[in-house]
């Protein structure tokens, strides 16, 4: 045995340290009724403050055509676009709001081709919907089944009043009843959570950004012939003005899509680990789950024909199959490894 | 007023509008808290309504076993009988009629004739589920308790919610013998 620096054996190689566990998501609470009411206020605000971001976007974007149109610092152009611009942007949001949350689900339930069913035609999914709505003390939502092969389930409904759980066929098949209730929870934990309503709201409004940087951009393409016109015709100061607004649309076009995908996204893996922490409350079971996820893994079957549209609203989402990098920035659910992980660390 | 008389005048506002927030607190959880029982309740009663039909289905299978169906019926009616009174003794009562539920369904496992009758597979599956329901609604009905319970103890609210009518709600729990494993002889 080779002798080391000091005269003796080498330590052998140690394990490596195992990895901090990480922190259970909101398991401390099992008060579902006061959580909403909670949540409710944090997505009353967040709306808020993105309805405010949209609304400056869309007074940048009025303002800088202005200056665009008239880059006299003494028109009145720019101040008036500004307001009709921030105005249009906010008018656009309420209108696109109401439409989310009210027809919401019907739009939700029709682009997914969910189908409502009775109790004697699927007697177990509705015991287990109605137990777990028990376990969670909340109204029992509308069961649904999506005819296709593919393995998934999602929950929609912006109140759990108007909730309603939808499983496909494969996923009925292929579950045990513990699986099954391990999914159903999942889906209820998004209804207890007010998810629906949460993701809701961010994705319109991150919609309404991207809608205001679309046109920004598309906007630069006049702004060299505006820019070169008004250089030699007009005082200095309005030059200076031409700059400070073709860097208003270059930002408002460039960096508010991004930051509002990646909040956005953000909060969307949130909300997963969030729902998988509420289903091991409802069940007291993590196994159910984390078999159930493993299934869906190792799934053949992806659901080709779902929207993107309402891929966040899934268990798994419906196009990636997923890997190591499915935590990426963009990712609407992290990786079924990490929540598994998680799940364990539940249990 | 004097400066003091506004001090006093903005500690009393604040101290009335503390209770204010804490009582509504208190109503909103003791609510839920009924809420959750009266959930159970719908379970405990379709399960009591379910039970006499049950043993009269498997009467004619289980003959040998007439001490374990009196002791069903037996707790059935002391159920019934308690329905509706202190909500401790109903605890009692329900945990007493699953100790006995649980013990018939071990039995009839050693019984292969049941499970060829559709009439008690079908008893037997509603009854189980309603059992999974009494054990969901039992855990959502603890749970609310919990959070009502903390609220009560918990500092300013412990200070005014005896005066104010609010006491702790007792936990729906499995009594110690019934949670032991039923006995499954072979013979």
């Amino acid at each position: 045995m080779p002798a080391g620096p000091w005269g003796q054996a080498p330590p052998a190689p140690q394990a490596p340290a195992p990895r901090p566990q990480p922190r259970p998501v909101g398991l401390t609470r099992t008060d579902f009724i006061a959580a909403i009411r909670r949540n409710r206020r944090n997505t009353a605000l967040l709306c808020l403050a993105l309805t405010l971001v949209g609304v400056a976007a869309g007074g940048g974007i009025g303002w800088a055509f202005g200056v665009l149109a008239d880059p006299d610092p003494a028109s009145p152009l720019p101040p008036m676009f500004l307001i009709s611009g921030a105005a249009a942007m906010l008018a656009f949001s309420a209108v696109w709001t109401l439409i989310a949350v009210f027809a919401g689900d019907r739009i939700v339930l029709g682009i997914t081709g969910a189908r409502a069913v009775g109790k004697d035609e699927a007697p177990v999914l509705h015991n287990v919907v109605e137990e777990m709505a028990l376990a969670a003390g909340l109204p029992k939502p509308r069961v649904m089944i999506v005819e296709t092969a593919a393995l998934n389930a999602f929950a929609t409904g912006t109140r759990p009043e108007k909730a309603a759980v939808a499983v496909t066929r494969g996923l009925l098949n292929a579950l045990g009843r513990d699986e099954l209730q391990g999914v159903v929870a999942h889906e209820m934990g998004h209804v207890a959570n007010n998810d629906v309503l949460y993701m809701t709201a961010v994705g319109v409004l991150v919609g309404l950004i991207v809608v205001a940087s679309d046109l920004a951009l598309r906007s630069m393409r006049f702004v060299g012939a505006g820019g070169r016109r008004s250089g030699d015709s007009r005082k200095g100061g309005g030059g200076a003005m031409v700059l400070a607004a073709i860097l208003v649309l270059l930002a408002i076009g460039l960096l508010s899509p991004l930051m509002a995908r990646v909040v956005q996204m953000a909060v969307s893996r949130q909300r997963e680990y969030l729902a998988d922490a509420t289903s091991v409350k409802l069940t007291r079971n993590p196994l159910g789950l984390i078999g159930a996820l493993q299934k869906l893994d190792a799934a053949p079957v992806r659901w080709a024909d779902a929207s993107r549209a309402v891929q966040h609203l899934f268990i798994v989402n419906p196009f990636k199959k997923f890997a190591a990098d499915a935590s990426a920035l963009m990712a609407t659910h992290p990786s079924i490894e990490q929540r598994i992980e998680r799940l364990k660390a539940l249990g | 007023m004097s400066t003091t008389g506004w001090i006093v005048v903005a500690a009393v506002a604040f101290v009335a509008a503390a209770v204010v927030v804490l009582y509504n607190a208190l109503v909103a959880g003791r609510n839920q808290v009924e809420a959750a029982w009266r959930q159970i309740d719908v379970q405990l009663k379709r399960r009591r309504d379910l039970v006499p039909n049950l043993v009269e289905a498997v009467k004619g299978y289980m003959g040998h076993e007439r001490d374990t169906l009196e002791n069903v019926i037996k707790a059935r009616n002391a159920a019934v009988g308690a329905a509706g009174g202190p909500r401790e003794g109903q605890i009692q009562a329900e945990a007493a009629l699953s100790g006995v539920l649980g013990r018939l369904f071990a039995l009839a496992e050693s019984y292969p004739q049941l499970k060829a009758n559709e009439n008690v597979m079908q008893l037997q599956e509603e009854l189980s589920s309603t059992e999974n329901k009494i054990a969901f609604s039992r855990q959502h009905y603890n749970d609310s308790v919990m959070a009502q319970n903390t609220r009560v103890e918990s500092f300013p609210a412990v200070l005014v919610a005896g005066a104010l009518g609010f006491a702790k709600h007792p936990y729906f729990e499995i009594a110690e013998q019934d949670r032991e494993v039923p006995q499954v002889k072979l013979r």
